[in-house]
């Protein structure tokens, strides 16, 4: 993989990353295209399973399921004030 | 000379119970963060699941704007960072929207062109995130409603045509009964784009304008930008390819700063989602929700009861006012004052009241019994208005009204030979200029009877019975 289009990618992930790491990290991430594209030469369309190959939909009934616990989610957030969530600013 | 164009993006929340792929409520003004889960938190291993209804009013809006039904509508990861979407991504629709190539016509200046839908694709919407000096405060009620994206081709050239695509397009949402269409809530939304070129060279540099809050604020916001574009190329300058936002203190457009990857996206299929594949049943449920649209219903006002354009305008703006008005004629009033009733005196007091007429105490029997009792000549045009007042100030019948008031016209005939008796005796000096040949005196008389029976005596009756007492 070329380490431009590495560091694009590494920008969208807002990852962060040193010249080094790019270099090691490029050859790994070759190896993983190549397992992918290994992939993508076997027939997945004659599996049983996969998008579009179901016999009926899955959806839900617009039913509102009343199991969530809203309060002890936001108990997992760094800061809270009037049940807002508080994160530093961003723009 | 220039060409402009212009497209639209218009994104609609739609009125489901729960919210797009999880069981949370989908309602706005709730308390923060209180109609959350792991799903619509993107807490690790959760797994959407899609919201039927959902689906089917977006296969709705789809078949309204005459689109292209995708029989299998495939969903995929959108990939961003922002603190408004948890899971760092949005599941959107990118390869096979569910709906494509449609058109909705816009009526301007005297012609009617056809914008082309490029596309409508159902996708969750992102939290609210408020920013307070050097925090931000973040609420996800919103995080993965159900929205549903209208995308136009850039067909049009003004920004009133965008104005009128937008009334027209809320008109017809708010008929499906999809989504109420408050742009100030922000239950619908609208970016445009707009290109300015020479005539006959296609495209110009697109420049996306955000920030738009009403549909007259696009109208705005577009001609400036058409106007800012040209006066560029005149002076032989090239415009820049970017994101506005509209100033609505100021009237214009500013340059929005943006990174320069905000657009790649790296779209890939949701694998937690199968394709959703319409089928018979569906789509026959997909029409039972459609109905008669805004411009349909507005030709067959015109035509059916024969009533001008300015009232069919007025009388299809609202769905709940063209059914109540359709229920009036059918109970047998004249439809031509029907619509006159409704677009100006009970206007005017729903107005002045700030009502909707819907849940009002007037309701279609109550305006129909009211119009049959003035054209049998039971209350004249006078009474008839204080018997609509009452209606609404006592939510009652207008026939009990006019009994309980004893409203009720006076027409016999020897009841008001004795008033009209009276007031001759009353105003000799009238009575006496009549006879002598002067006419005018004549109403005064009329009007001196029609006060002491509190407007009640049928006036034409009135008329002759003091023509006669006069010989004239
Ligand atoms: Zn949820």
């Amino acid at each position: 993989m070329d380490v431009s289009e590495l560091k694009v990618t590494a920008d969208l992930a807002n990852i962060e990353l040193g010249e080094e790491e790019f270099a090691s990290l490029g050859r790994e991430v070759e190896k993983m295209l190549d397992y992918f594209s290994k992939m993508m030469e076997t027939d997945g369309m004659s599996l049983p399973s996969g998008p579009g190959r179901r016999a009926a939909n899955r959806t839900r009934p617009d039913a509102v399921s009343g199991d969530a616990d809203p309060d002890s989610l936001l108990e997992n957030a760094p800061e809270l004030e009037d049940r807002f969530i508080v994160i530093p600013n961003v723009l | 000379m220039y060409q402009s164009f212009i497209g639209l993006e218009i994104h609609i929340q739609l009125l489901t119970e729960s919210k797009v792929f999880c069981g949370c409520t989908n309602r706005f003004g709730d308390e923060p963060n209180t109609n959350v889960c792991p799903v619509c938190m993107g807490y690790p291993g959760v797994l959407p699941a899609l919201n039927a209804q959902a689906i089917r009013l977006s296969y709705v809006v789809a078949r309204a704007l005459n689109c292209e039904m995708s029989p299998q509508a495939v969903f995929e990861r959108k990939n961003y960072f922002y603190p408004d979407m948890p899971k760092n991504y949005q599941i959107s629709q990118f390869s096979s929207p569910l709906g494509r190539n449609g058109w909705i016509d816009v009526a301007y200046n005297g012609k009617t062109r056809r914008v082309r839908i490029h596309e409508i694709h159902l996708e969750e919407d992102a939290g609210k995130m408020i920013h307070a000096g050097d925090m931000s405060l973040l609420d996800y009620n919103r995080a993965g409603t159900p929205l549903l994206e209208i995308v136009t081709e850039p067909d049009m050239e003004f920004g009133e045509e965008a104005e009128i695509l937008l009334q027209d397009f809320r008109r017809t949402i708010r008929y499906l009964g999809v989504c109420d269409g408050n742009m100030e809530e922000g239950s619908m939304r609208c970016d445009a784009n707009v290109s300015v070129n020479l005539e006959g060279r296609g495209l110009g540099r697109k420049v996306e304008i955000k920030n738009l809050n009403s549909s007259r604020f696009v109208k705005m916001a577009l001609n400036y930008e058409i106007g800012r574009q040209k006066e560029i190329l005149d002076k032989g300058g090239k415009v820049v390819q970017e994101t506005r936002l509209w100033n609505e203190n100021r009237d214009v457009t500013e340059t929005m700063r943006t990174k320069e990857s905000a657009h790649d996206y790296r779209y890939f299929p949701e694998p937690d989602l199968p394709a959703f594949v319409p089928d018979a049943e569906f789509l026959a449920q997909v029409d039972r929700g459609l109905v008669e649209l805004p411009a349909a219903r507005r030709e067959r006002f015109v035509k059916d009861y024969g009533v001008n354009e300015a009232a069919a305008d007025f009388l299809i703006n609202e769905k709940g006012t063209a059914d109540f008005y359709e229920e009036v004629a059918a109970l047998g009033a004249d439809p031509g004052a029907a619509a006159s009733w409704l677009q100006f005196d009970v206007r005017k007091i729903l107005n002045r009241e700030n009502r909707e007429l819907a849940g009002s105490p007037l309701t279609a029997a109550r305006l129909a019994q009211l119009l049959s009792l003035l054209s049998g000549g039971r209350i004249h045009g006078k009474i008839a208005k204080q018997v609509l007042e009452a209606v609404f100030a006592e939510d009652k019948d207008p026939g009990l009204i006019i009994r309980e008031k004893g409203w009720e016209q006076m027409d016999d005939a020897a009841e008001l030979a004795a008033l009209v008796d009276r007031a001759l005796a009353a105003n000799a000096k009238a009575a006496a200029a009549v006879k002598a040949g002067d006419a005018k005196p004549l109403g005064f008389l009329v009007g001196q009877i029609m006060k002491a029976t509190q407007g009640r005596a049928q006036p034409q009756m009135v008329q002759e019975l003091l023509k006669e007492k006069l010989g004239i």
